[in-house]
């Protein structure tokens, strides 16, 4: 008899553990939880120092030679992105100019902050990044996230020192958008995209006389009424759209950024003035 | 000697009831406990083997529910693929009340506890807790959204307790029709799975506003949505509101319009709330209805409108060839847009106000004037009463028919020997008043009907006037009571006295002139392989044709059309004109002033030597006495016309080719 107790202790203590769970107070739970999360994000950082390190180490083993050349190259770009900071500069104030002569009301500013990536999460439950900053660095839920290619996604998740970031490929996140040189919003949403495949989104509500297909994509932007993402952010191309049965709209889909897989740092831009 | 049994069985008599084995009364009770039994299983045999579908069908209906969407009507097409009518998507939030079932009733037991903690004895029903819990619910998610939109809207509670009695399982729309920069915003902050979502229903618009306004119709809104093919006739079914053809071809043709419901087919909880989690049983997307290319050409149609201006008038032009109707104008006339998403009563008011709703192109008999002298010319020329080369009187001016002097009110009065083709250039009505004496006024009347001018058109639009007359001493006799007279042959002579037809039908005239036959049916149907309409010759000989079309050639270039059409504005190098002016008198009573207010008219065809289009223009004069004339009010409208029409036939290109539309 006790010796049958014995086996059955664990299967016990197993049933006891989520019994008291399942009672335990909400407060107490999502206490738990953030705990939790706090604890296991050094872990995550540290993966990502160490992959840092890793990346240091291997480019210390390149010859004088080739990082002479490095240098050059990067002399090289360094000049045209002074050129184009320049000319960015001029019409950006070009554009004040303009807004303030038609006196349209000016886009929400936002403070960037570069964050590098301590894990990737791709599979067909989560499509996300966590960052190496949070709390710490004064990010916010809901701040958009960008890179060099476009949109990344927004934050949905900030904890101390670090953040989540929902990826555009995730189907929990929804733009507004435009088909470049176009003025009509879209409705961007992401789509079920699986773990190795490469990502899509898809579009509703786009107007009838827009075509796109593989060989004539179109470069569907983040939209200036919105008021979250800075107009003009590339979400990806439209590689289809087919018109909707009830002949009122068209969806399609969107090919997302091959190099959202593999980003290794973003910008999170925090507004300056939050509503 | 009693045994010691018997002595047992005596003595327990009285403690004990004795048993027996076996009794045979107890047999009854076996029968009707297995006769009850066997009913019992027979009953449930039945119920299971027999009645099976009965309860399938009645457990279905009790669980499931339908939900219909009707499908966005087809456009309207110009003859050159020019959209007229088309569905504007139409965007709102939208809060879906069948997912909120926890969330209500932890709202209402949360409202009860309170009520309870305040001791209050005089608590609310469980019924009003319930509205109360509705509303709370509703007006958190309403104040997720005002968050967003900055608004300050709250929950109209009537509506809320209307919607959740009947239409609990149709989206409630918290706002509609959202504007592009709050649909915008929206998109982006409100969480995506959500009983909050963005809906789309579409409605009407129309890209030409209030052009062809009479033609095109609008539509009004219908709790009627006809489902052929949707399964689930017999289950509890919730209908988003269709729409309906009420004016003109959308009226018409609504059948052909009308899109093909769609809808889901959902599983429901015994107090009628959607299941969570479950997908529709049955899920069919609405299709959009067949699309209509009319005959008309937006671009004539402009030109008309615009040449009408805020005079009251009607112009219409026919495809000599086909009938096909080029343009059918009516001012005044309502932006078709105001009547979209729904006719407000303000609008109404104002449209009626203005009479600007009936379609008086094809409802409005009027007295044709002198343009009716094209038919008691064919009349004339027919019967042999009247020669090409012979005047039959000598017009100075005034003549005594009856014992009533009529004058000639064209030109300076004094036409003199004026032969036919003059007399239709300078429109002498002398000449007519004894054509039609020579004719009799039952000759004249055969010869209308012979037109069909007697008769309806049949164009594809509703509504369509019958009240046309042609008079004949029959009628006047029936109608009246009275003799007919010779001023009432002069009367009809000249299109006046008791004609009455309607602006179409004297287009069809026109064009059926230019065919050199007697009908035309008009069609606002576009069709590019449509064959010419044939039908019976007028029956002139072409002698009597020549001098038919001389002289309506010379209205345009020498006689009562004269002024408009030579000056360069209405000018058409190298094109010859067949017209016919006319001025009508009818009596109105126009703000309890009663008086007689001028009609006049224009109609025409061209070009002479291969007639493609034909012209009816008709204004009426405003004021009770005003100077309005046919030739100069009319003309310029028709003039219009036809230079934006052979502006379009020498350059083709320019005609645009804007959208393909789909099927049909």
């Amino acid at each position: 008899m006790f010796k049958r107790f014995d086996q059955a202790r664990p299967f016990l203590t197993l049933g006891l553990v989520i019994a008291a769970w399942l009672v335990l107070p909400t407060v107490i739970k999502i206490f738990a939880r953030a705990s939790f999360f706090e604890l296991t994000a050094p872990v995550s950082v540290a993966a990502s120092y160490a992959h840092d390190l890793r990346e240091y180490w291997s480019l210390r083993l390149h010859s004088n030679g080739e990082l002479i050349e490095a240098s050059r190259d990067l002399a090289r770009l360094n000049a045209s992105y002074d050129v184009a900071v320049q000319q960015n500069a001029e019409t950006l104030a070009q554009l004040n100019r303009l807004e303030g002569i038609l006196r349209l009301p000016a886009f929400p500013a936002h403070r960037s902050e570069h964050a590098r990536v301590a894990r990737r999460d791709f599979s067909g439950w989560w499509q996300q990044l966590v960052i190496r900053k949070g709390e710490n660095f004064g990010i916010p839920v809901g701040a958009p996230v960008i890179f060099s290619g476009g949109v990344v996604g927004r934050v949905t998740e900030v904890r101390a020192y670090t953040s989540v970031v929902e990826l555009i490929s995730s189907p929990g996140v929804r733009l507004a958008a435009v088909v470049e040189g176009d003025t009509r919003t879209i409705s961007y949403q992401g789509g079920v995209n699986p773990t190795f495949g490469s990502a899509v989104g898809i579009i509703e509500f786009v107007p009838l006389d827009i075509d796109a297909s593989a060989l004539h994509p179109k470069r569907l932007v983040t939209s200036s009424l919105s008021g979250i993402f800075p107009p003009g952010l590339t979400i990806g191309q439209a590689v289809k759209v087919d018109p909707s049965q009830d002949g009122l709209y068209k969806s399609g889909e969107v090919k997302l950024d091959e190099r959202l897989g593999a980003l290794t740092e973003v910008t999170v831009l925090i507004p300056l003035n939050p509503e | 000697m009693p045994t010691h049994d018997t002595d047992l069985a005596d003595r327990s008599g009285n403690l004990f009831e004795s048993h027996k084995g076996y009794d045979p009364r107890i047999r009854l009770f076996y029968f009707v406990t297995a006769a009850l039994l066997l009913i019992l299983a027979g009953g449930l045999s039945y119920q299971q083997l027999f009645k099976t579908d009965v309860h399938h069908e009645r457990e279905r209906q009790q669980n499931q529910r339908r939900i219909l969407i009707p499908g966005p009507r087809g456009n309207i097409y110009d003859r050159h693929g020019q959209v007229l009518v088309r569905n504007r998507p139409r965007l709102a939030v939208v809060l879906y009340l069948d997912e909120l079932r926890s969330a209500f009733l932890a709202e209402f037991r949360r409202i009860r506890t309170n009520y309870r903690e305040t001791g209050d004895k005089d608590l609310p029903s469980s019924a009003q807790m319930s509205t109360l819990a509705r509303i709370s619910v509703v007006q958190s998610y309403l104040d997720q959204v005002n968050a967003i939109l900055g608004r300050e809207l709250t929950v109209d509670s009537a509506q809320l307790k209307k919607h959740f009695a009947s239409e609990l399982l149709l989206p409630y729309p918290l706002i509609d029709d959202l504007e592009p920069a709050d649909y915008a915003r929206l998109i982006e902050r409100l969480p995506v799975r959500s009983p909050l979502q963005l809906y789309t229903s579409n409605t009407r618009e129309y890209p030409f506003g209030s052009a062809a306004a009479h033609t095109l119709g609008y539509v009004g809104t219908t709790d009627s949505v006809e489902t052929d093919d949707f399964p689930g006739e017999d289950l509890k079914t919730f209908k988003m509101r269709g729409t309906v053809g009420r004016t003109g071809l959308e009226r018409r043709f609504d059948g052909t319009l009308q899109g093909e419901a769609g809808g889901k087919i959902f599983r429901v909880d015994p107090a009628g709330y959607k299941l969570v989690d479950r997908e529709a049983d049955v899920k069919i997307l609405p299709k959009q209805g067949k699309n209509l290319t009319t005959s008309l050409d937006i671009d004539l149609q402009l030109a008309a409108e615009q040449a009408i201006g805020d005079q009251i008038g009607s112009a219409v032009a026919l495809d000599v060839r086909t009938g096909e109707v080029l343009v059918l104008a009516r001012k005044p006339d309502y932006n078709l847009n105001d009547t979209s998403p729904h006719l407000s009563t303000a609008v109404y008011q104002d449209i009626n106000q203005r009479d600007a709703l009936t379609n008086y192109t094809i409802w409005g008999a009027y007295p044709p004037g002198s343009t009716f002298k094209i038919l008691t010319s064919i009349a004339a020329l027919r019967s042999g009463k009247v020669l090409p080369d012979q005047p039959i009187t000598n017009c100075d001016g005034v003549v005594k028919i009856g014992n009533i002097l009529y004058k000639c009110y064209n030109g300076k009065g004094h036409h003199g020997d004026v032969l036919l083709p003059d007399a239709i250039a300078h429109s002498c009505d002398i000449f007519f008043y004894e054509a039609g004496r020579l004719l009799t006024p039952d000759v004249l009347a055969a010869e209308a009907r012979r037109f069909h001018l007697d008769q309806p058109t049949g164009i594809e639009l509703p509504l369509e006037s019958h009240r046309m007359v042609i008079p004949d001493p029959a009628y006047k006799l029936r109608e009246f009571g009275e003799n007919w007279f010779s001023g009432d042959t002069a009367n009809t002579s000249i299109g006046q006295g008791f004609v009455l037809v309607t602006p179409l039908e004297m287009a069809c005239f026109i064009a059926s002139v230019a065919r050199d036959e007697v009908f035309t049916k008009p069609t606002l149907l576009h069709d590019a392989n449509a064959p010419t309409q044939h039908t019976e010759s007028i029956g002139l000989t072409s002698e009597q044709r020549a001098a038919l079309i001389a002289g309506m050639e010379g209205t345009v270039t020498y006689g009562t059309a004269k002024s408009i059409f030579s000056l360069p504005l209405y000018k058409i190098p190298g094109i010859r004109i067949a017209g016919k002016t006319g001025t009508a008198q009818v009596r109105v009573n126009k703000n309890g002033k009663v008086g007689t207010i001028n009609l006049a008219w224009f109609i025409c065809f061209a070009p002479v030597e291969k007639p493609e289009i034909a012209i009816a223009v008709m204004l009426e004069g405003e004021t009770i006495g005003e100077e309005f004339g046919g030739g100069r009010e009319a003309g310029p409208v028709a003039a219009a016309i036809l230079k934006k029409y052979f502006e379009k036939q020498a350059n083709p290109a320019a005609v645009i080719q804007a959208f393909k539309p789909a099927g049909n």
